[in-house]
């Protein structure tokens, strides 16, 4: 027996709309702050769009000229064969890997946090959200320092359970390098997910979980069927912003023993571009790859918000 | 590419500063009464600059009547606060440039040469050789020799006394060393091969005979491919993967970890600069009198020449008085202040006339570097683009992948060549 519940309607017809002022009112109220976002992120943008159609290093900075090249940029980035071999299977494989690690595991304790008492919700809740304070750089070096070949934590007991016999670097190899990126990455962005999500299941009537457990469903079903449709956008924001976050993962490869490009293997999105472009001083090369990355991930987002107001309207 | 977006607005905002700073300029005068300089230098490289640069501003004052307006930049902000003032015109009138830095800002036409002061001053014959080399673009001389470290062999003298262990002059010396500190503790590294240290690989590559790479006919050419530079870095890799006597975790290890291990007293010899010495006792007070160094042995004996990394001073085009940003060079760069700079940070003066004190030195962690420094100091190729090389990290991707076993030494040399001779030619 299928156990639904309404979601809320899309609220009353409005009344017929006042003409002149009134029209003009709410675009008055914001202009000051469409105005602020035009120049600080519009304009900044459109540059961004005419530098990655140029090759635009140093001297063009000093001379303040143009040196437009039109898409060969685009053409460099498109044919490069790191990017197909290495950066973008990197990028995107970790990207799908950390987005459902960090939703997952966040749902999961959101789960938790719902059924614990008043007081021990209190105190789980500070100490993830100790996890979600510790900046990247900091969180980063902690992991470095636990993976350690020579003194790290890790080694020493797989050494002591005579699992290994000689340290191994587990920096150097792609899949290992990885997993720690994982580890890193999902343990500072699942509180985030966690606590969205519990304000969400807080909202979720507790009569329908009891009604339904009358019913005879059991605790997956009750989550699939009952919280999960009535979540469905706060799971929507928190999968875009996870994406979008994972995505553009750079503190968090660069500062890791070979992840600053000194092993092509582990090169990411970030990482290679702040190579290929800022290092090398070819800022029409990296706006190319910001524009590219841009494109993407609205794609992406696109598509992610289309199929959840398809599925809204199904139900 | 998250910066991208911001340099519009730092340029339009300096731009617009600038402007109203033009508008404050003074009229053309012989002496500097009255005119301000404009000088960046980088923090760090001496704990106590502000005192010294308080008795500079004084001197100059005297000197020249302008007044010195230092402003400290920190190393890792400082390229790209460079960029974003030529971006503006707001560069300084001079400041301290790091040596692979001269020729890119010079090729951008941000910097003027000085070469017509230099000769003005009969300085020319007086500076260290390997410091003009990097300081020359296209034939002109576009930073001044300032001063400069080098890297040498350190090693714990403590274990060499004890094992009855003398301080190697070849390379088999250096191999047999090595292995005997491991045999006596199989838990040290007898010597530390990093996988992300450029500057301790061509060491090798120049004591063997090869070369980095040439410039002929304005074409470059990477010689890490060459017969030569294959036996180097065959040898030098060859201590870890063959022998066993670095560790895994080197394989990814920049010039900071190799000190950190040192300073911890995990390693046996290293190619280590020689502003490390103070970092390591500070580090780790126990080492103290526990090390020494020797300058880098070439394969039968010798010295192998090692990277001579430091800093230049440069004036930039924008100097409204360039005689007085000279006058300011001149006055850092010889003479007192330039050798009270060098003992106050532990580096060595750009000045030749002013090295024989250290070159003298019975100190033997002055000495040896001092003689690496004078006999054996060289430069990484002099281009524009070799920032990009070190950008792409072409010698450490190399060295991590031969030292991880994922490819040959000839593998890797091959692509490793290849890549370099691309980038130095622009492509």
């Amino acid at each position: 027996m299928a156990v639904t519940y309404p979601t809320p309607g899309g609220g009353a017809a409005r009344g017929p709309s006042r003409r002149g002022i009134a029209r003009i009112r709410p675009w008055l109220l914001l202009a000051p702050a469409l105005i602020i976002l035009g120049v600080l992120l519009l304009w900044p943008l459109v540059r961004m769009a005419m530098f990655s159609l140029q090759d635009y290093g140093l001297r063009e900075i000093v001379s303040g000229s143009t040196n437009w090249i039109g898409f060969a940029n685009f053409t460099e980035i498109l044919t490069s064969r790191d990017l197909w071999a290495v950066v973008l299977p990197n990028t995107v494989g970790f990207a799908v890997l950390s987005v459902t690690g960090t939703v997952v595991f966040g749902t999961l304790v959101a789960l938790l946090l719902q059924s614990l008492g008043p007081r021990t919700r209190g105190f789980v809740t500070g100490a993830i959200m100790a996890a979600w304070a510790m900046p990247a750089v900091t969180g980063t070096y902690v992991w470095v320092w636990i993976f350690d070949a020579d003194h790290g934590v890790f080694n020493q007991v797989l050494t002591s359970l005579g699992i290994i016999d000689q340290p191994v670097n587990w920096f150097t190899d792609r899949w290992s390098f990885y997993a720690i990126v994982l580890l890193n990455v999902i343990h500072h962005g699942f509180p985030f997910v966690a606590v969205t999500v519990l304000a969400g299941l807080l909202g979720v009537p507790r009569e329908i979980h009891e009604a339904a457990e009358v019913d005879g469903a059991g605790a997956f079903r009750r989550f699939f069927q009952i919280t999960f449709p009535q979540l469905r956008q706060v799971f929507a924001v928190v999968i875009i912003l996870s994406t979008i976050w994972d995505f553009k993962v750079f503190a968090q490869v660069y500062l890791m023993p070979g992840g600053a490009g000194s092993n092509r293997d582990v090169l990411n999105l970030g990482v290679w571009s702040y190579v290929e472009s800022f290092g090398q001083n070819r800022y029409g090369f990296g706006s190319a790859i910001a524009v590219l990355l841009t494109l993407l991930l609205l794609v992406i987002t696109a598509v992610y918000v289309r199929t959840i107001l398809r599925e809204e309207k199904n139900l | 590419m998250r910066r991208t977006k911001f340099y519009p607005i730092a340029a339009a905002a300096t731009v617009l500063t600038l402007t109203l700073a033009a508008c404050s300029g003074s009229g053309d005068d012989d002496s500097g009464k009255g005119k301000t300089l404009d000088v960046w230098i980088m923090k760090g490289t001496n704990p106590d600059s502000e005192p010294f640069f308080a008795d500079v501003a004084k001197a100059f004052k005297e000197e020249t009547g302008a007044t010195l307006k230092v402003e400290y930049v920190e190393w890792a902000d400082a390229h790209d606060r460079f960029v974003t003032a030529i971006a503006g015109g707001t560069t300084p009138d001079v400041a301290e440039t790091g040596t692979t830095w001269t020729p890119e800002f010079a090729d951008a036409g941000a910097l003027a040469p000085i070469d017509d002061y230099v000769k003005k001053d009969n300085l020319g014959d007086d500076l260290v050789k390997g410091l003009v080399e990097a300081g020359t673009y296209d034939d002109k001389l576009y930073g001044m020799p300032w001063y400069a470290g080098v890297r040498s062999l350190v090693y714990r003298s403590d274990l060499f006394d004890k094992l009855g262990l003398k301080a190697p002059t070849t390379w088999a010396e250096l191999q047999a060393d090595a292995q005997a500190i491991k045999k006596a503790d199989p838990k040290m590294l007898g010597v530390a091969v990093p996988g992300d240290a450029e500057f301790t690989v061509y060491p090798w590559v120049w004591g063997a005979g090869g070369q980095v790479a040439t410039q002929s006919g304005g074409q470059w050419t990477s010689g890490l491919d060459s017969a030569e530079a294959r036996k180097g870095i065959s040898f030098w890799t060859g201590l870890a993967t063959q022998d066993k006597l670095s560790s895994a975790g080197a394989t990814t290890w920049k010039e900071t970890d190799v000190l950190d291990a040192f300073a911890n007293g995990d390693v046996g010899m290293a190619v280590m600069g020689s502003w490390t010495p103070a970092a390591i006792t500070e580090k780790n007070p126990e080492m103290k009198g526990k090390f020494a160094a020797v300058p880098i042995p070439g394969e039968t004996g010798g010295i192998a020449p090692s990277v001579l990394g430091g800093s230049h001073l440069s004036m930039f085009n924008t100097a409204k008085d360039k005689d007085l940003a000279w006058d300011f060079i001149k006055l850092m760069t010889t003479g007192k202040f330039a050798q009270e700079w060098a003992d106050d940070s532990g580096y060595f003066p750009g000045q030749t006339s002013l090295l024989d004190k250290a070159v003298k030195s019975t100190d033997s962690l002055v000495a040896p570097f001092a003689k690496q420094f004078v006999d054996g100091g060289a430069s990484v190729p002099v281009s524009p683009n070799f920032g990009a090389v070190q950008a792409k990290k072409t010698t450490s991707v190399m060295m991590q992948s031969i030292l991880s076993g994922k490819s040959s030494v000839d593998d890797a040399t091959t692509a490793a060549a290849q890549e370099m001779t691309s980038l130095l030619n622009g492509k």
